[in-house]
């Protein structure tokens, strides 16, 4: 990607932006044809991109610390290795177990891309490819990568189950970001350029339901407890709607 | 097919409602839930579950495996109460899996 941030339209907001109130996910209508990144390498460091990337495969895998314990290179037998699992985000596991439940299993190559973006966004569901962008450039801590991939799963999760007129529907966008009225407001006027008012009646109209829509979690994940409990349920799903 | 009688057990294993009920019953959940709905939450429902599920466990007790039933319901039929916005899909979008477009250019 030439990484030109001048080919990009300024704004577009997603996910948990650098240094400002948290604004959520969007469609990338306007990106660029030449996709795909550019390999810069900075003698000693890994690239912004090779870093995306990695926090990327932490952030969706089992994270797996392993040491070997090695011999002199004269003695090749192999001792074995010693491997320690992490558990892997639990927001992320339902998402994507959800997803694949309803037949958009994620393929990290097809369906993430890590890009330079303009401004302070930090990621954005393209629909139009089916793709989740990560912003390599404003993406510092895998926490941070934890939270963006999160946030555009449940954008990618909407667009699997649902005609979600991304575009033409601002009411659909909304219902899309809405988790608390005033960040699904800010969410709208950073992708669409509509007055405020607008932006407020969407979300107005469209909240009570919408806020109500747990899907996937079934309820409103908090923290990790609680969407450890909703993943529980729904890998308990078949039994449990067999006995109601 | 709840009630039926053959092969039922309860929707949930029993620890699953002792979970609910701890965690419904946690200081962090009435913060959480106080925050959200401005009243504190109703933990009752959890413990008259979990109370069910160990009698039919034990008994087999026919009034358990009802009002378990029954308690279910009601929850699932409260979370669909409110109409989607938008139109559910009948099967997913056919692009979803299609290779990207410069994929097919690179090929």
């Amino acid at each position: 990607m030439a990484g030109a941030p001048d080919e990009r339209e300024p704004g577009p907001a997603a996910g948990e932006p650098v240094q400002q109130p948290h604004v959520a996910g969007r469609v990338f209508p306007e990106r660029p044809p030449e996709g795909k990144p550019q390999h810069r390498f900075l003698s000693g460091f890994l690239s912004n991109n090779q870093k995306c990337q990695l926090m990327l495969l932490r952030t969706l895998e089992k994270r797996v610390y392993q040491e070997q314990i090695l011999r002199p290179s004269w003695d090749h037998r192999y001792l074995g290795a010693e491997q320690r699992w992490e558990e892997a985000d639990p927001y992320v596991k339902l998402l994507l177990d959800a997803m694949k439940h309803s037949g958009c299993a994620v393929n990290t190559d097809r369906h993430f891309s890590c890009e330079d973006c303009h401004g302070h966004v930090s990621g954005g569901f393209d629909a139009s490819t089916s793709q989740i962008v990560l912003c390599q450039n404003n993406i510092r801590s895998e926490a941070h990568m934890s939270r963006v991939v999160t946030h555009e799963l449940i954008h990618a999760f909407d667009h699997c189950r649902a005609h979600v007129h991304w575009f033409s529907n601002v009411r659909h966008l909304a219902c899309s970001e809405t988790c608390v009225r005033d960040r699904a407001i800010l969410s709208i006027l950073a992708v669409r350029n509509i007055s405020k008012e607008v932006a407020q009646k969407a979300v107005a109209e469209v909240f009570e339901s919408c806020f109500n829509d747990l899907e996937p979690f079934g309820r409103i994940p908090h923290n990790k407890t609680y969407a450890r409990y909703a993943h529980r349920d729904f890998q308990n799903r078949d039994r449990y709607y067999s006995n109601i | 097919m709840a009630d039926g009688g053959g092969g039922w057990q309860p929707p949930r294993p029993c620890e699953a409602y002792r979970a609910e009920w701890k965690l419904c019953r946690s200081a962090r959940h009435f913060l959480h839930h106080y925050y959200v709905h401005g009243e504190r939450p109703s933990c009752e429902q959890w413990r008259r579950d979990l109370a069910r599920c160990r009698d039919w466990e034990e008994r087999r007790s026919a009034e358990a495996q009802r009002s378990l039933c029954e308690s279910e319901r009601a929850r699932v039929q409260a979370a669909q109460k409110h109409a989607l916005v938008w139109t559910p899909r009948q099967s997913p979008p056919a692009d979803w899996h299609l290779p990207l477009p410069q994929e097919e250019k690179d090929e």
